[in-house]
């Protein structure tokens, strides 16, 4: 009991957004120790301060804060079981609100209405739809058909019904409880610029390690 | 004998409709166009809304492609001088321009976008980059790359490329 009680545990996190200047060792993720009073202290070592004009990120090596826990609480052992490296951005909350965040979000919901309004219009004259549709009725009915018909029709319920149940929600409401598509991409996104970061700031020596 | 032909038909338009629809929206999502988006423009948390957009793009987009001649509207508000006999002519052209200016910028934003992001996925930057080792001013190789488009573009409208086709 008595080696297990002053073992802390890290979890750390991949990325943490923080709005305040000063790093400590319970931002950067999860830590749990026999000995609550290890804990606390671990939990207040302070990491890194955030200099007015500096770059708002910085990546923080794993080694680096089981050192700063090392010095404070010599006594216990600090294993991490999380990510070898955490960045930290520090966040202007001002900044993420009003009325530029709706300009962007109506940009970025322009680009994307319009473009695949633009894209499917584009697909559709590329392989000649109407034409496709014409040969089909003609082929079936024996007979050229009288302007727009079922085929028409059918196919863009598809269409319709296709996307709903790829994007998996319609006004705002899930279908089912999976996450979509998008939702899912945005993670991956999220994984590798991280993963980028923290790799150009290991590569450029700005990574905050032990020596 | 007609209805069992018209079922069919609907089956196959109904089939080809999920079909396309698959096809197309996944070749949008393995792109990430639209997380990109999102990240770039820190508004991820309103993810919902901008998924709506590609729905209803596409819905929008693959009615009037498909019932083109169901969606002449600016002959319909024309032919029934909606805004009044006189006014008509000049209210109409200037929100039909509006419109088009719209669509154009946005549309070229999408498919410019796309277009690199494709060519990302298929790593041909990095991949020449590094073969030529190349190491610094890959802002100006983007630069050059967009410039390119961008003449490409103008010499295939002014100088009607279209019109010799492939």
């Amino acid at each position: 009991m008595s080696t297990n009680s002053t073992t802390i545990y890290i979890h750390a996190q991949q990325n943490v957004e923080l709005q305040s200047d000063d790093v400590y060792v319970k931002d950067i993720g999860k830590l749990t120790c026999g000995d609550t009073h290890i804990l606390a202290k671990a939990k207040a070592v302070k990491l890194h301060h955030f200099k007015q004009g500096e770059p708002k990120r910085q990546v923080i090596s794993l080694l680096k804060v089981i050192e700063e826990i090392n010095k404070v609480c010599p006594e216990a052992s600090v294993e991490s079981i999380g990510e070898p490296a955490v960045m930290v951005e520090y966040i202007d909350v001002n900044k993420h609100k009003g009325p530029l965040q709706w300009i962007k979000l109506v940009f970025v919901a322009a680009v994307s209405f319009f473009g695949t309004a633009f894209t499917i219009m584009a697909f559709h004259n590329d392989i000649g739809i109407n034409d496709v549709f014409t040969k089909i009725y003609e082929m079936v009915m024996g007979q050229p058909g009288d302007g727009y018909g079922i085929l028409e029709l059918a196919y863009s319920t598809g269409l319709a019904i296709g996307i709903i149940v790829f994007f998996n929600h319609i006004g705002g409401r899930r279908i089912t409880k999976d996450p979509t598509p998008i939702e899912v991409e945005m993670r991956v996104y999220e994984t590798d610029v991280n993963k980028a970061l923290i790799e150009t700031a290991d590569r450029e020596g700005k990574t905050m390690d032990v020596n | 004998m007609i209805f069992i032909k018209q079922i069919f038909l609907a089956v196959i338009g109904v089939s080809s409709g999920l079909i396309v629809s698959a096809g197309v929206f996944t070749v949008l999502i393995s792109v990430g166009l639209i997380p990109r988006f999102a990240g770039k423009m820190h508004v991820a948390r309103r993810i919902f809304v901008l998924e709506e957009m590609v729905v209803f793009g596409t819905l929008f987009g693959g009615f009037f492609s498909i019932f083109s001649d169901w969606g002449m509207i600016g002959a319909f508000v024309r032919g029934h001088n909606l805004f009044g006999s006189e006014a008509t002519e000049g209210v109409w052209n200037l929100l039909g321009m509006l419109f088009l200016l719209i669509f154009g910028t946005f549309a070229g934003i999408f498919v410019g976008c796309l277009a690199l992001a494709i060519a990302e996925m298929l790593n041909t930057i990095p991949i020449f980059a590094r073969r030529i080792g190349f190491r610094h001013g890959l802002g100006i190789a983007i630069l050059a790359v967009a410039l390119g488009k961008l003449t490409g573009s103008l010499i295939y409208f002014t100088q009607r490329v279209f019109l010799y086709g492939g």
